[in-house]
């Protein structure tokens, strides 16, 4: 690893730093270091850090891309999914937020919203380059919302963009009222409010998600935060039982979908309820063929899991 | 029903490059390989949101989950999906019999197009359990109470828990189809070097028809692969010599790994339609299918070989179309071993062969060996077996149309169970 100033990342603002990675990042060193430092951190009081973390040269794994697949329900083809380049960067994202200069304590911040687009199908032969950025710290109603930024390139072209955003419960910063909410973000936590207009009528697929389907997902994704794997891990954070990670019910709507998707297209869902394993949940949506607004809920649509907003980029 | 049978033309193909088992596409399923080989299809010939009359095809190792393999590829496509499918099965024909299936709708006017073919995956085969433990899990299955689905548990025992894994061996003789082939070198008496000089061929008929991007409209690469994982440019008869015998033990043992095919993985399609269909879509007609027939032979008791059965359905289907094998430009003979195509050449030739078998007065004569399989075949590019019927036929149909109309070619396949398909093509 090393910090330079200036190295070869085009399109990058002048005055931004860069911290180019030789290698993806270990997830778990990135937890455990989120975890052991997670008390001293400063909170909404603090500040982003500024730089941009980027890996070159990332050749994508087939067999972990069927792997992928295979546990978010979808087929293997030559092009790949938009969550999957979200898995890419996520290592990244992750060493972000465990450095020591992020404000926020990692495993209290709760993924509300992601925002994606794909400016032109990414195919799996292709060689990519990675970043991963903190921007936009805001207050939230219910504390402080951060957004992580994720993009690949091909070469110069950047053919994906990801933004997720986290809530960090309870932590405001100075000077502004807890009321305010950043009209600019992608509506986090909008299914709070379970039954808005996220729950179109037709129902799409049916879905048993097993109790391990946390475990499943967290071996192929990397994203094994305690409180997706198992009832017991889960209860030390406040959860009855294992949920559902909400970027897996994310892959499994877009692979569900896979066929009404444009070739360019943006993506933006809302994180309501978590999905508490096991769980049958219904994928409701509207019925004609082509993008659209859709809905992950419970059996009965009286909650709401995720909401989805599908648009054309033409 | 109209009074006269329309044309059948075959408008082109698509596959992907066939991979070894185990290699390329190790982690692709059937309904992976095959959407992407649909998908394939439909890019190149603009098909995106069209409903087709249907789409015909088939998987020789089929998961019990892919039941519908063939419509649920085709609601994973770009094809619209009121596109109708279903699957076929005739073992290594399975391919070549899709394409008959589709090419009799469309001559008698039930459908206007279709698209047909098959995939197979070895390295994703379907692995059974065993039947004590299949028994046991039915009966807990079926059980109302606790106890009960305890007690059919409590059945199973250590020994029920290995697995069946898929046998390339026919069920009522237990051999395998490598040693069912031996026997049948043996008989026609089809040397070592005869086998490694037509294996050497196909490898270098295919690597030639690679580098002049024979298969440029024909193929689409997939999961990183972009040629035939197997194909071997640089191998020789010297080469192929020094490879032990793997089937048929003992002296005079012919066949090795290099004159049979490998376990392969692989998808192949073929695209069909009328003269109308073809002409209302701008796509040139590169032939039309003439006529098929497929035999079978009894290899159990019957004393013929069980890879024989192209060897009776040719002359069958050459008499009934008033044909010779003078009269064909191109033979494409699946190349299960090369002691297959080397046997049926030679039974082609055997007056006693002829006469007894096919009561014939004559024998049915010579296949010119310059116009056979001239752009490889199995041996070389794999045989994902329901895939290769695919392969064949879209090959066959652009050899034919380059050398020009009324040019014929003759595709023959032998299959599992003793059976046989067999087809004429012409050129457009």
């Amino acid at each position: 690893m090393s910090v330079s100033p200036r190295p070869d990342t085009p399109d990058v603002p002048s005055d931004v730093e860069v911290e180019l990675l030789t290698e993806a990042p270990s997830i778990a060193a990135a937890f455990a270091t989120g975890v052991a430092t997670g008390l001293r951190r400063p909170g909404a009081r603090g500040e982003l850090p500024g730089r941009r973390l980027v890996l070159t040269g990332v050749t994508q794994d087939v067999a972990r891309l069927a792997d992928f697949c295979r546990v978010t329900g979808g087929l293997i083809e030559d092009t790949v999914p938009a969550t999957w380049l979200h898995v890419l960067t996520f290592p990244l994202q992750v060493r972000l937020m465990a450095s020591r200069d992020f404000p926020f304590p990692m495993l209290g911040m709760v993924h509300v919203a992601n925002e994606m687009r794909v400016h032109r199908p990414v195919r799996v032969d292709e060689e990519l380059t990675l970043s991963s950025w903190a921007e936009n710290l805001a207050p939230h109603r219910r504390g402080s919302t951060v957004d992580v930024v994720g993009e690949a390139r091909v070469r110069d072209e950047v053919v994906w963009e990801g933004r997720s955003t986290y809530l960090v419960r309870g932590d405001t910063s100075p000077g502004t009222s807890a009321a305010t909410e950043d009209p600019g973000a992608a509506e986090p936590v909008a299914g709070d409010r379970a039954g808005d207009d996220a729950s179109p009528a037709r129902q799409i697929a049916l879905w048993r998600v097993p109790t391990d389907q946390g475990r499943a997902y967290a071996r192929v994704a990397g994203d094994a935060n305690p409180i997706h794997l198992s009832a017991l891990s889960a209860k030390a954070f406040g959860f009855p039982r294992a949920i559902a990670h909400g970027m897996w019910t994310h892959a499994k709507v877009l692979a569900a979908l896979q066929r009404r998707l444009p070739q360019r297209y943006e993506v933006t869902v809302a994180f309501a309820k978590p999905i508490l394993l096991p769980s049958v949940i219904v994928l409701r949506g509207t019925g004609a063929p082509g993008p659209g607004s859709f809905a992950v809920t419970n059996r009965d649509a009286s909650r709401v899991h995720l909401s989805m907003q599908v648009t054309d980029l033409g | 029903m109209p009074d006269q049978l329309t044309d059948a033309v075959i408008l082109g193909g698509n596959r992907i490059p066939f991979g070894k088992a185990g290699g390329a596409y190790a982690h692709a399923s059937n309904q992976a390989m095959l959407t992407a080989t649909l998908d394939g299809l439909v890019a190149r010939f603009g098909l995106a949101g069209e409903r087709v009359g249907e789409v015909a095809a088939g998987a020789v190792l089929k998961h019990a989950r892919d039941f519908n393999l063939t419509r649920e590829a085709v609601l994973g496509s770009a094809l619209s999906a009121s596109t109708p499918a279903y699957d076929l099965q005739q073992a290594c024909g399975t391919g070549l019999e899709t394409v008959i299936q589709v090419a009799n709708k469309i001559r008698l006017g039930q459908i206007d197009s279709g698209v047909a073919g098959g995939v197979d995956s070895a390295s994703d085969a379907p692995i059974a359990v065993g039947e004590g433990l299949r028994k046991a899990l039915l009966g807990a299955s079926r059980a109302r109470t606790p106890m009960a689905r305890a007690k059919a548990l409590a059945a199973i025992r250590p020994g029920d828990l290995a697995p069946e894994t898929p046998r390339n061996a026919e069920p009522r003789t237990g051999l395998s189809m490598g040693e069912h082939q031996a026997v049948t070198a043996r008989e026609w008496g089809i040397s070592r070097e005869a086998q490694d000089e037509l294996a050497a061929a196909s490898h270098h008929n295919l690597a030639r028809a690679w580098d002049e991007g024979f298969f440029d409209d024909l193929a689409t690469g997939f999961l990183r692969l972009s040629r035939d994982e197997g194909l071997r440019p640089d191998t020789s008869v010297e080469k192929l010599a020094s490879l032990s015998p793997v089937f048929g033990k003992g002296e005079g043992a012919t066949m090795t790994a290099g004159n049979s095919t490998p376990l392969s993985d692989g998808a192949a399609l073929v695209l069909l339609g009328t003269p109308e269909w073809a002409a209302e879509h701008r796509l040139p007609a590169l032939a039309r299918i003439v006529d098929a027939e497929v035999a079978a032979v009894d290899y159990v008791s019957g004393g013929e070989g069980l890879l024989m059965a192209p060897a009776y359905a040719v002359p069958r289907l050459l008499a009934r179309q008033g044909l010779t094998l003078a009269d064909f430009d191109r033979f494409e003979i699946h190349e299960a071993f090369a002691s297959t195509v080397l046997a049926t050449m030679a039974a082609w030739e055997s007056e006693e062969f002829c006469r007894d078998r096919l009561g014939l007065d004559a024998p049915l004569g010579s296949v010119d060996r310059s116009k056979l399989n001239v752009n490889g075949s199995s041996l070389a590019a794999g045989h994902p077996f329901a895939a290769t019927g695919g392969r064949i036929v879209a090959s066959l149909a652009k050899m034919l149309h380059e050398i020009g109309p009324g040019s014929r070619g003759l595709v023959s396949i032998c299959a599992a169970g003793g059976q046989g398909v067999v087809a004429v093509v012409e050129g457009c």
